[in-house]
């Protein structure tokens, strides 16, 4: 006898769902048989505003484009405006983005660690990690004016120099974290819970892991050791020493052991960077933003953000306005095609799971 | 690093006499293709020089020269150096040609062009929906689709935003409410 198929609408208001996107599932009891991706729920057309705003003015919209590390963003169309104009940054000004974005990747890392437990029915870590999380958001506070958007960098340098004493506090929410992680592989790791859900479960197949275009921590977790940060090395990271932590389970689990282990390096690069920074400039001096031309040209910057390759090609004319600017998430490639290929047979169940593993964020698919 | 680039500028010349191969300013190597050479330039970068992983399709719309512009942004994982390989097609009536048998995610990326440009792409025929659900009008991301325009067809205004007046105070100024004095809008003396 033939099982009856249903069809589920997944979303777009799901707790299990990483944003506001819908997932059409059809299934067989409990089986999935196909999974379609439907996104647009959250489409702001920043592109096309882009194209009607001067150079500065962009700055406040790229951030947007992805809510839980919006500094990618930033760097990215700094760095392309820079590479564009070439202009130079002061190398206190690389030591200080660096150090922003590993902020940011332990802020976003601390939210997926709660969206990964949660979806596996693991409430406290939720309340943990994203209280942990205030701490690096205190820290932005105080640098930057904002806690979640920063505009804090922008072509030329930074926007402000590290106010007095922030050094230390820096250092001391990297011990306390520091200290915290033994927490999380408590109430994560080694709960036979979470390990029993994980293992096994949206293999991705290494074979075609390359060529489908998977990126950051999907791609380490089965078994590459590619990370934008050493392929092709941008601010200081070439004078950082870090390790590129790989598993080859291609599953669940070994994503999450990559991101627990990756934790830890960006802790290390943090702490470097407070060791190493040196004096000097901030900000090179930057044109008035209102006639503010960019040489004709078109660039394509990378960022290795806590989901992977985030890539910007910016196209200019010579004009006050970018020509274009398009964003490559990584979630574009990870929340659609790969997606809907990991569930096909899943469990219904584990829909979300799967899909807090590939850091899926609908706001970077659609912009 | 660009002794490599060199090198690699001179064997795609030899291996694609058909492309103009050329050095970037800011960096990696250029190809600039023909649409019927496409398929066959990408397989063949694909195959024989490591060029696996397809970062980014991108649309430009050159409005002016009414040409769309495709560039496909390749990197090779060994060598570490980026590739672009760019096509230029009719504005009007033009297409693109599918990439997607090579590499999946193409699919994405040839779905978004299609209703934000317009541009269709031969071997990818009716390509669902991405983001516009239902939409009827010009592709929204050409240079010559006027946002603001459409908007101001498509919604009306809020009661008491049809000018640039304070809402508030319009809004009082019809009921005769008060307003508390911390909401009085700021204006210069």
């Amino acid at each position: 006898m033939r099982e009856k198929e249903t069809t589920l609408y997944l979303g777009p208001q799901h707790p299990g769902i990483t944003g506001n996107m819908m997932v059409k599932l059809k299934v067989t009891g409990d089986t999935i048989v196909r999974a379609e991706t439907h996104v647009g729920y959250l489409h702001r057309g920043f592109e096309k505003l882009m194209e009607v705003r001067n150079w500065m003015q962009v700055f406040p919209i790229v951030c947007r484009i992805c809510v839980p590390e919006p500094d990618p963003n930033e760097e990215n169309l700094a760095r392309a405006i820079e590479i564009l104009e070439g202009r130079e940054v002061p190398e206190r000004a690389q030591y200080i983005r660096v150090m922003v974005l590993e902020l940011a990747r332990l802020a976003s890392y601390l939210l997926w660690f709660g969206g990964q437990s949660g979806s596996a029915g693991l409430y406290t870590m939720p309340q943990w990690s994203v209280g942990d999380r205030d701490y690096i958001l205190d820290l932005f506070e105080e640098l930057t004016g904002g806690r979640v958007y920063h505009m804090y960098i922008w072509a030329g340098g930074v926007r402000r120099d590290l106010p007095e004493g922030f050094a230390d506090k820096v250092l001391r929410v990297m011990d306390y974290l520091e200290k915290r992680l033994k927490h999380y592989d408590n109430l994560m790791l080694d709960n036979s819970i979470f390990q029993k859900r994980a293992q096994g479960v949206g293999v991705i197949d290494r074979e075609k892991a390359l060529d489908w275009g998977i990126v950051g921590p999907p791609l380490r977790g089965c078994g590459f050791k590619h990370d934008v940060r050493i392929d092709d090395p941008y601010l200081v990271y070439d004078k950082l020493q870090f390790e590129v932590p790989t598993e080859t389970g291609c599953d669940v689990w070994a994503r999450a052991l990559v991101r627990r282990r990756e934790f830890e390096q960006s802790i290390s690069i943090i702490r470097q960077i407070m060791e190493k920074m040196p004096g000097g400039e901030f900000y090179n001096k930057v044109p008035n933003p209102l006639h503010w031309k960019v040489p004709a040209g078109d660039v394509y910057v990378k960022t290795e953000s806590a989901r992977g390759e985030f890539g910007y090609y910016v196209v200019s004319d010579g004009s006050d306005k970018p020509r274009r600017v398009h964003v490559r998430g990584p979630a574009y490639v990870h929340g659609i095609t790969l997606l809907e290929h990991l569930l096909q047979g899943a469990n219904l169940a584990d829909v979300s799971f799967i899909m807090n593993s590939l850091g899926t964020c609908p706001p970077e698919m659609e912009r | 690093m660009s002794d490599r680039i060199q090198d690699l500028q001179k064997s795609l010349s030899e291996g694609l006499p058909q492309c103009s191969v050329e050095i970037r300013r800011h960096g990696g190597v250029e190809l600039i293709s023909s649409k019927e050479n496409l398929v066959g330039v990408l397989a063949y970068l694909r195959e024989h020089f490591g060029y696996r992983h397809l970062s980014h399709i991108s649309c430009v719309d050159w409005l002016e020269q009414n040409q769309f512009e495709l560039v496909y942004i390749l990197w090779n994982y060994e060598s570490r150096i980026q590739l672009f390989v760019k096509v230029r097609l009719a504005r009007v009536n033009g297409s693109g040609i599918s990439v997607r048998h090579l590499w999946p995610q193409a699919d994405t990326y040839e779905r978004e062009i299609a209703e934000m440009y317009g541009l269709p792409f031969d071997g990818n025929e009716n390509p669902r929906e991405l983001i516009l659900e239902d939409w009827d009008n010009k592709p929204p991301m050409r240079r010559d689709f006027d946002t603001r325009a459409y908007s101001k067809e498509a919604f009306y205004d809020r009661p008491g935003r049809e000018d640039a007046k304070d809402v508030r105070s319009v809004i009082s100024g019809r009921s005769g409410e008060e307003i508390p004095e911390i909401a009085i809008p700021y204006t210069r003396k």
